[in-house]
């Protein structure tokens, strides 16, 4: 987020060594094309530049028309500085290296060196660059600042007042990227301090960003603190699964257990930002309960059994099960996992009773791509930045989408993108929107119809007026969400919205030549969607002759006794809700056979508990909400006999006479076979930054069932 | 040389201060003829005149006025800066108080030359007098037609608003003082070459001009009386024009605001500040506390203009002129200035942050009777890596002092390391701050 770099360029030197770079771009970055380092610790590419620490300081001066250069009289700070025509940048000379030292002296004057316990020990830019550039010795014998050593900011963050050097990374990114605005800086001088407001919590849904970017180790993770030293760690690329973003992690474990999460650097998806959920929501790998083998229920009592026995089981249960079986899946499995499942599903069991979906769901032939021919998913979270305008509709983005909602904001703070919001409830985004719209529960789909007359231009009954006697929404202000809309961008929202509202938007997507992203809640819903973890689709999208039951379905036909065996791969079904048909489903069933890491509330009902492996104790790949196909290979070891789902569904498979599978890649080239969609990405890219499915980009028609849809409303 | 009293010619008149007062003495002519002529004419008049700005910097005034575009986009910002904060400096306070249309007129002057919509006199908090005052004329302008829609039938618009400071030295430096303004944290700003000049992306990143009170003050002679007039003051320096106003404290027998003609020799001020008090001169520090201090050789040869002054390395400063007679022991006199500039940091850049901090904690320990060998050189080393490495000049502001202190009085420091007690050990010394102040520091 450097000053604006323009496409003109400028002859500088630095070092007396010419270079030609973009006018306007920092001298911290331009050095750094001759592979040269300027030391820092506020700057951060991604903020703002500020000037505060004075780490960067160089002599610059500028060519004179005689040839010589005019040094200016002070050392000047490198991460403010823009470069310009005739500049001549020296960065190790003796007086930068003396002001260096000068300032780390400073730095290092109050700070409490006690590094041997600090968890930024050995990944930390202070004790970097004191050691690269810094005095030997300190003059400093005067009393040291005495601070709070641990002040919980907030439950997942720690500050150590006495080791932070007021660079004031956090306070800029809760201003400019999070947008929460949680930290500023209180008191002035030596005393100055980050703080929340009022010393009231820190409040934010990606706070532990700033653990992160703190260059010292003031801000602590609460649940890593004190817990290793960073050269003990072994750290591993990883995706996280608990958000639907895909997000670019590193795995942090030690002797098999998992440690921590960082960001990790993949510009088409999360920049290096993490969300909570995703910093700190990895916990459950280090579950206590981790299920290690399978259980077989005898009585009351669970006793341990092998695979042979709980797959023989299994398959006495399931196999040729037909109407009477159905299996419920997760949709954060792998995408291995879940066509092997459903391969397993209808080929083995010989039914479509699969689905991943928690609630309802569209059939076949309602989704939008077999309705109208357009793309649930028509642009990526990288493409928004540049959107010159974005409707976020019906869904609260820092929530469900949470790098979505970061890209969004900074399409709004970086570019001055236009952002209209429309949803029941106050979301995050207000704080940035040009115009909120605030309807009545219910009616979404009203308020869109009423947007799409004024953006395609065309005629019908959703007036703004009859909008505002529906919604609640005024007219005036539905008409300045048209307007700030303007003639393009994007639309985002997600699959929490009810179906008509979706549709009515993705259609006004089309029609006025907007990218269209209708973002799916989980880590892998676009890949169960995609290969068949559905009652009426089979793998690559195909219609399936006769349709099983869905969710609902087959929780109602296991409470009214009609299914013999139910299978339940890292679902809790009492997380689908109404717990009472639950209650009576499971009851109900002959035999239930609940595979999942833990032991769940509906495993209390199970006949057969299954341990399943967690994605990073696994290779795999998973599909994002835009429809990007990562990898995360093996990174610990699963528990004792704990398996990856695709593993359990072969052997059953096998079993049955199929041919056997042995790896992922195996089972990749099975997907490739019949999902193109699948067959078009390379590996290499799958696993180096992720590679987006095809979009379909298919000519919409039956564009005429819309007006039934809004004739109907 | 004696007084020369430009501004403060009627300032112990109440009248001044009120507006019937202000016109009975020919108030309003500067801007009367700045509205007929060309707006150009104006800064060609503040060129001629030789200005240059009061608040401590000298930089010419007229370049800021020409700097602003002329082609007008958006709203264009004029600021006063009324944040009277440097030790030692009382010009403004006073200026505030009894020649406010001094202020009114010549900030409207300025916005007719800079076609500026709006103008904010950010007053120093604890200056309500002063703030009451300005307040007052301000409404009698507005009522007169000297401010608000069409200014005395010329057409031009222009309102005057007053903004209270909280209490923050740091705000005085100019970008922090818009940074304030602007209702964030009174930090300083980027400033040229890093970002463009206020005058072209300032308040709001609107262009904006931004003046000391008695720049501003300043105007209305000038334009009355014609820019060759006032250049006519000082011709005897290399390239201080008119007049300024010299807050003269410590030990002298009449202490306040003396007005005089740059090339007036600093002991000509003393003798009109009714010269020393309690025992011979030993220093002065001539520009408000953060200028270097000289001692009484210095000050005999001390000329007091903008180049004139570099030749006992001091400054004109903001004209905060504190004279210290021979009883006054200098490391407590510096200890108490850098404890000032410690807890006047703002926080925002390690040096200064640090630095100030760093030095006082030493000047400290030194005056209790505990210093070291070595801590003058420390203080020393801590001085050069403050100056000219900090974010704003606050950083420059307080070093300068203390290396000054070390450099023409070393031998009091070193007396003071190894004796673990002042030289001067008699006699009338600067006055400590009161307990319940220093509570409030501690």
């Amino acid at each position: 987020m450097a000053a604006a770099v323009s496409t003109e360029t400028v002859n500088i030197t630095v070092n007396d060594i010419e270079l030609v770079v973009p006018k306007g771009e920092l001298v911290v970055e331009a050095v750094k094309r001759l592979g040269l380092e300027i030391p820092i610790f506020c700057y951060h590419p991604r903020l703002k530049p500020v000037g505060m620490c004075r780490m960067c300081l160089v002599e610059v001066g500028f060519k004179q028309p005689d040839g010589t250069v005019r040094k200016m009289p002070k050392p000047q700070a490198g991460c403010t500085l823009p470069v310009s025509e005739g500049m001549a940048v020296y960065t190790d000379t003796d007086a930068v290296k003396r002001d260096r030292k000068g300032v780390l002296e400073f730095l290092l004057a109050n700070h409490p060196l006690d590094c041997p316990i600090c968890d930024r020990g050995g990944e930390c830019p202070l004790q970097n660059n004191t050691l690269a550039y810094g005095p030997s010795t300190s003059r400093f014998v005067e009393m040291k600042r005495h601070l709070p050593k641990a002040y919980p900011l907030s439950q997942y963050v720690t500050l150590d007042l006495e080791r932070c050097i007021q660079c004031g990374r956090c306070v800029r990114f809760t201003e400019e990227i999070s947008g929460d605005s949680q930290l500023a800086f209180r008191f002035r001088g030596a005393s100055m301090q980050p703080s929340t407001f009022q010393l009231t919590d820190f409040e934010s849904k990606f706070s532990g960003n700033v653990i992160e970017i703190c260059p010292v180790g003031a801000l602590t993770s609460a649940k890593y603190r004190f817990r290793a030293r960073p050269w003990d760690l072994q750290t591993s690329p990883g995706i996280c699964t608990v958000t639907p973003c895909g997000t670019n992690i590193w795995f942090d474990h030690r002797s098999g257990k998992f440690v921590r999460v960082n960001g990790r650097t993949n510009e088409g998806v999360n920049e290096e930002w993490t969300c909570d959920r995703t910093k700190f929501g990895h916990d459950f790998y280090n579950a206590a309960d981790r299920l290690a083998t399978p259980f077989r229920r005898d009585g009351e009592a669970f006793n341990a059994a092998s695979w042979s026995e709980a797959s023989q089981a299994v398959l006495a249960a399931f196999a040729d099960g037909g109407e009477g079986v159905a299996v419920l899946v997760s949709p954060t499995l792998s995408n291995e996992s879940l066509f092997m499942t459903q391969r397993l599903v209808r080929d083995t069991f010989k039914t479509n009773n699969i689905d991943f979906r928690p609630s309802g769901g569209l059939a076949w032939s309602e989704r939008l791509e077999n309705k109208y021919g357009l793309d649930p998913v028509g642009g990526t979270i990288a493409d928004l930045e540049h959107a010159g305008s974005i409707l976020v509709f019906g869904a609260s983005l820092a929530d469900e989408q949470p790098m979505t909602f970061l890209r969004v904001r900074k399409a709004w703070f970086s570019h001055g993108a236009r952002v209209v919001v429309a949803h029941e409830v106050a979301t995050e985004a207000d704080s940035f929107a040009d115009v909120v719209l605030r309807y009545n529960p219910g009616s979404a789909a009203v308020v869109a119809a009423g947007l799409r007359q004024l953006l395609a231009k065309v005629e019908g009954k959703f007036t703004p007026e009859h909008v505002e006697s529906v919604s609640g929404v005024p007219a005036d202000k539905l008409r300045a969400a048209a307007a700030s809309l303007g003639e393009n961008g994007a639309v985002v929202t997600t699959r929490r919205l009810a179906k008509p509202a979706a549709e009515i938007l993705a259609v006004a997507a089309h029609e006025t030549g907007r990218t269209f992203l209708h973002m799916g809640p989980h880590a892998n819903t676009e890949g169960a969607a995609a290969l068949g973890a559905l009652p009426d689709t089979l793998p690559g999208g195909v219609k399936a002759e006769t349709a099983g039951l869905d969710t609902k379905g087959i929780l109602d036909a296991a409470a009214a006794g009609k299914l013999k065996a139910l299978w339940l791969v890292g679902v809790d079904a009492f997380s689908l809700g109404d717990r009472d048909l639950v209650s009576r489903a499971l009851e109900n069933v002959e035999t239930l056979v609940v595979t999942d890491y833990r032991p769940t509330e509906s495993a209390e009902y199970a006949s057969w508990l299954l341990p399943l492996a967690l994605p990073a104790e696994q290779d795999g790949t998973y599909t994002s909400s835009e429809r990007r196909v990562q990898h995360m290979g093996a990174i610990l070891q699963a528990p004792g006999e704990a398996r990856a789902q695709w593993q359990v569904a072969q052997e059953l498979a096998a079993r049955s006479g199929a041919a056997p599978v042995f790896s992922t890649s195996e089972v990749r080239s099975l997907i490739d076979s019949v999902a193109p969609d699948y067959a078009s990405l390379t590996m290499a890219k799958v696993i180096d930054g992720g590679e987006l499915l095809p979009r379909r980009g298919q000519s919409p028609h039956d564009l005429e069932k819309l007006a039934q849809t809004l004739g109907g409303l | 040389m004696a007084e020369r009293k430009l501004l403060l010619e009627h300032a112990h008149d109440p009248a001044y201060a009120t507006l019937d007062g202000y016109l009975a003495k020919g108030g309003y002519a500067g801007l009367k003829k700045a509205l007929a002529g060309e707006r150009q004419a104006v800064i060609d008049e503040i060129k001629a005149s030789g200005l240059r700005g009061r608040g401590g910097a000298g930089f010419p005034t007229w370049i800021k006025w020409n700097g602003i575009t002329k082609d007008k986009k958006g709203p264009h910002y004029l600021i006063c800066n009324a944040d009277e904060g440097e030790p030692g400096t009382f010009k403004d306070k006073q200026l505030l108080e009894q020649t406010p249309f001094l202020l009114v007129e010549g900030m409207t002057i300025a916005a007719w030359a800079t076609q500026s919509d709006r103008g904010y006199v950010y007053i120093r908090g604890e200056f309500v007098d002063a703030a009451r005052a300005l307040r007052k004329a301000i409404d009698q302008a507005y009522a007169a037609g000297y401010l608000g829609k069409n200014i005395q039938g010329s057409g031009m618009d222009f309102d005057l608003y007053i903004h209270l400071g909280a209490g923050s030295y740091e705000c005085g430096e100019e970008s922090a003082l818009m940074s304030s303004l602007m209702g964030e944290r009174g930090m300083p700003r980027l400033k040229f070459p890093h970002v463009p000049l206020p005058t072209v992306a300032g308040l709001w990143e609107k262009p904006t001009i931004i003046n000391n009170v008695e720049t501003y003050s300043c105007a209305p002679f000038i334009l009355a009386n014609g820019g060759e007039e006032y250049a006519k003051l000082g011709a005897s320096t290399k390239n201080s024009r008119g007049t300024k106003l010299f807050s003269v404290s410590g030990h002298v027998n009449k202490p306040g605001n003396y007005e005089i003609e740059f090339g007036t020799t600093l002991m000509e001020l003393l003798d009109m500040a009714g010269g020393m008090k309690g025992g011979a001169l030993k220093a002065c520090v001539p520009g408000g506390s953060s200028v270097p201090i000289i001692n009484a050789e210095d000050c005999g040869r001390a000329v007091l203009a903008y180049e004139e002054m570099s030749e006992v390395k001091s400054m004109v400063g903001s004209g905060g002129c504190m004279f210290l007679n021979e009883h006054t022991c200098i490391v407590s006199f510096i200890w108490r200035t850098s404890l000032f500039y410690a807890n006047e940091s703002c926080g925002k850049c390690t040096p200064c942050r640090e630095g100030t901090k760093w030095m006082e904690q030493i000047l400290r320990r030194i005056v209790m009777g505990n210093g070291q060998p070595g801590d003058v050189e420390t203080l020393k080393e801590i001085c050069s890596q403050i100056d000219g490495r900090s974010f704003c000049g606050l950083g420059d502001a307080a070093a300068w002092p203390v290396a000054a202190a070390l450099r023409v009085f070393p031998e009091e420091f070193e007396f003071y390391i190894k004796h673990g007690r002042s030289m001067v050990t008699s006699g009338e010394s600067v006055a400590m701050a009161p307990a319940w102040q220093q509570a409030v520091l501690a």
